[in-house]
């Protein structure tokens, strides 16, 4: 453990004498816009997607939109059902009911 | 309680269980209800039920409740939460036979072999499913009352300390993989069921059994409707605004039908009935369906982890009501399609 910790301290000490220096004014003022130009083009065009990405998922989970959209379905299933919509099921019972009908006939 | 006295009263709750699986055999060997036989019924009831308790308990609360109910003690709490783990089995059954009508009455309605008596003697056949639905959640309720007094005892001679020996199962989180496994057994018990009613009873004409589920208007009103009354009753209600949600607007729905039909009547207009029939059955479908896997599973969750002491009183009306309501306007739809019309127009 004692010879670990020694070794760290040699190799710290190595590093700080040789990066003892700072880098020119001229290298890192370069250095520093060229990061800054990056990461603004890489705001540009990640920001606007992950905004529009947020705001559109925070619109879905609004509870008044889902309220809007439940009534827009019941509104539509009651007009449906009193314009008395077809289906493949209410086809077979007025057929069946029809064939009720037909037996019934000869009877009376 | 001795170890003596605690054998003795798990043997005398096996040899109860015993006794009543011989009777049930006698009575199903005997032929003597033979005519009340629906094999894919039975099938759907029972694995239903227990898919249906699969997507609101977890593994370990079931083996928990299976042990109370087979003589094991346990403290208030426990004893109260397989009381209700009970009592909710029994309310699946309720809820399942009642929705199994249904979807026998419709599958029934779209096969043609026997011609128009086969068909109605298949209607009333459909009527089965509630009948194993009912002795299936009276069989379940047994337990449940017998816990709820064993409970009432326990808490009476404060003995709640001195009986936690048996098994604890306390507040559990139900995991996602819990539900999805219980969500896809009970699907695959909806769908197996369909393959045997609709392989049971040779079609007639090119009508898929697809088709005759969907009968739209009935979605739209049911989803739309429940959604709607659930966001209304809000948040703070909890799982409750779902059954509130689901029942409300499955009454609604069935009484909107009924109008239609009874206007169909007076009209002497097939068609209106035909739709108006239509409407009746998909909208009870889908409402015990919505009821059975949406909101009873929720309210279950709650009251297993705590958040809830029990069902509420309006949940546990409309889990008693709406299966029974279901029933009626079956039966009322039965009446309708088989009385005949002197005048049919369009």
């Amino acid at each position: 453990m004692n010879a670990g910790t020694k070794k760290n301290t040699e190799v710290d000490e190595l590093l700080r004498k040789a990066l003892a220096d700072d880098l020119p004014a001229d290298v890192a003022a370069g250095m520093r816009r060229r990061i800054a130009n990056f990461r603004a083009a890489k705001m540009a065009d990640v920001a606007p997607v992950h905004g529009r990405r947020a705001a559109a998922w925070a619109w879905l989970f609004r509870r008044s939109v889902w309220a809007a959209l439940s009534i827009l379905l019941l509104v539509a299933g009651i007009l449906l059902q009193g314009e008395r919509a077809s289906s493949p099921l209410a086809d077979r019972i007025s057929a069946i009911k029809t064939q009720y009908a037909v037996l019934e006939m000869p009877r009376r | 309680m001795t170890k003596k006295a605690d054998r003795s009263t798990k043997g005398m709750a096996l040899i109860r269980w015993l006794f009543a699986a011989v009777f049930i055999f006698a009575v199903a060997a005997s032929g003597l209800f033979s005519g009340l036989m629906n094999m894919a019924g039975l099938f759907y009831l029972f694995f239903g039920t227990a898919a249906a308790t699969l997507m609101g308990f977890t593994g370990r609360e079931i083996a928990g409740a299976f042990r109370q109910a087979s003589g094991n003690a346990g403290d208030g709490e426990t004893l109260a939460r397989s009381a209700y783990f009970w009592e909710a089995v029994a309310r699946n059954a309720w809820i399942l036979g009642a929705m199994g009508s249904a979807l026998n009455f419709t599958i029934a309605l779209g096969r043609e072999s026997g011609g128009i008596e086969g068909i109605g003697s298949r209607l009333i056949q459909s009527f089965i499913v509630v009948l194993y639905g009912l002795v299936l959640a009276v069989v379940c309720l047994v337990p449940a009352i017998k816990l709820s007094s064993h409970r009432e005892g326990v808490r009476l001679t404060g003995k709640a300390q001195a009986e936690a020996g048996g098994p604890r199962f306390g507040a559990v989180r139900i995991t996602v993989p819990d539900r999805i496994i219980g969500y896809v057994l009970f699907a695959a018990v909806l769908a197996l069921t369909v393959v045997f009613l609709v392989k049971g009873q040779p079609q007639a004409g090119p009508l898929p059994i697809g088709r005759l589920l969907l009968h739209w208007p009935a979605y739209l009103v049911v989803f739309g409707g429940a959604i709607a009354l659930a966001l209304f009753v809000g948040a703070g209600a909890g799982a409750r605004a779902w059954t509130l949600g689901f029942a409300l607007t499955g009454i609604i729905g069935l009484l909107m039908g009924l109008i239609q039909a009874l206007f169909g009547f007076v009209h002497r207009n097939v068609g209106e009935i035909a739709s108006a029939v239509a409407f009746i059955i998909s909208a009870s479908m889908l409402t015990l369906l919505g009821v059975v896997a949406v909101a009873a599973p929720l309210e279950d969750r709650e009251v297993m982890e705590g958040r809830r002491e029990g069902a509420s009183w309006l949940s546990r009306f409309f889990w008693i009501v709406l299966p029974l309501l279901t029933f009626l306007f079956l039966v009322l739809t039965f009446i309708m399609v088989v009385t005949p019309m002197k005048q049919t127009v369009g």
